[in-house]
């Protein structure tokens, strides 16, 4: 593969798949700093990871493995931006939309930042509608783990849901 | 709240980005990392051309007053002054072409793209650099009749440095990678606004 048609398929893909990218950098990252770190991590891996791709799953599932994972092996890590940087380096590359965000998607993301980095994969695979084949197969666990970890963070969502608060309902 | 009305609500996020992407940011920490490239280039090639040209000269007088004056270490000489020559052009002209770059976002990524490509041409040839220099340093030893224990601890330290050499070239690689990732980026955020 050419350096070129590694960039045309990477823009491609990043055209695409952003909103994918930043569920995860929302799940795993609070602080913009934060935010920034995972989000050059991930797209360093899928730059690289363009030569390898080889058809046998959706480009989707694709790039919710490697950002997935970068962004376990990241937490684990613990890669923070902690050491003092220039005044220019804390302007934050991502930073939040202004747009009025339904206040329980973020009370969602709230109880799924909660969870173990694990779990959190889960549950945003699970929202985003894959099956857990699919599921198990990009974390790499088995089928029956993920059935059982799916019934105990649904079960942990809807008990958390029924102490929400939503405009006093 | 059941399940299904959080796929809902999970669901709405699909047609609103949540984040955007500050290219102000993005290119000063592109700067960011162009000024750091700049200054690893700038030193790693003063220490090379000091060295080089430094141990040449020493090795060069040394024989030269030794009544048993080595080829071996004459050829050494030689070739580090030439290395030391090769490193300071390629220096002087590495800093003409910095001039070719704007200083758009575009044109810092080129240039430190282009910066740390020359890194890892620099490290490349300076890591293969020490395999002729080792041969000349054994090739003097032996005409100097030094111990076989002498030449295999030689050994042994030119191929710890070699794989200190490559772990460094490697960074400049890696380096070289993560700025074309972000140019990379950057040319697919201008083709989506060209297309919006």
């Amino acid at each position: 593969m050419t350096e070129k048609e590694q960039q045309n398929i990477f823009n491609h893909w990043l055209n695409q798949h952003k909103a994918l990218i930043f569920k995860v950098l929302r799940a795993y990252a609070a602080t913009g700093q934060d935010r920034d770190d995972l989000f050059q991590e991930i797209i360093i891996q899928v730059w690289r990871s363009v030569p390898s791709f080889q058809y046998k799953s959706s480009v989707t599932t694709w790039i919710y493995r490697i950002a997935l994972n970068t962004a376990i092996k990241w937490t684990r890590k613990e890669r923070r931006y902690y050491k003092e940087e220039a005044l220019y380096n804390i302007q934050h590359i991502v930073s939040e939309s202004h747009l009025p965000v339904d206040e329980r998607l973020t009370w969602l993301y709230e109880e799924i930042n909660k969870l173990n980095e694990i779990d959190r994969s889960v549950a945003l695979l699970l929202l985003d509608n894959f099956s857990y084949k699919e599921i198990a197969s990009i974390l790499g666990i088995t089928e029956s783990h993920v059935g059982v970890k799916i019934n105990r963070i649904k079960k942990h969502l809807i008990a958390k849901s029924k102490t929400y608060d939503y405009h006093g309902v | 709240m059941e399940f299904d009305e959080m796929k809902k609500i999970w669901d709405s996020q699909n047609n609103v980005y949540l984040f955007s992407i500050d290219e102000r940011a993005l290119h000063n920490r592109v700067l960011s990392k162009q000024r750091q490239a700049y200054h690893v280039t700038h030193v790693s090639e003063l220490l090379s051309i000091v060295a080089f040209a430094g141990s040449g000269s020493i090795i060069l007088l040394v024989n030269s007053f030794k009544s048993t004056g080595s080829i071996a270490m004459y050829l050494m000489s030689v070739w580090m002054l030439i290395t030391a020559a090769c490193v300071l052009i390629s220096r002087v002209r590495r800093i003409k072409g910095n001039r070719q770059y704007d200083a758009s976002l575009h044109g810092s990524l080129a240039y430190g793209i282009s910066l740390t490509t020359y890194q890892v041409r620099l490290s490349g040839l300076l890591r293969w650099n020490m395999l002729p220099i080792g041969v000349l340093i054994l090739l003097g030893f032996w005409e100097g009749g030094k111990s076989i224990w002498a030449a295999a601890g030689l050994v042994v330290f030119l191929a710890l440095a070699h794989v200190a050499a490559r772990w460094e070239h490697n960074l400049y690689k890696a380096r070289k990678r993560e700025l074309e990732a972000l140019k990379d980026k950057l040319d697919h955020e201008d083709s989506a606004r060209d297309h919006q």
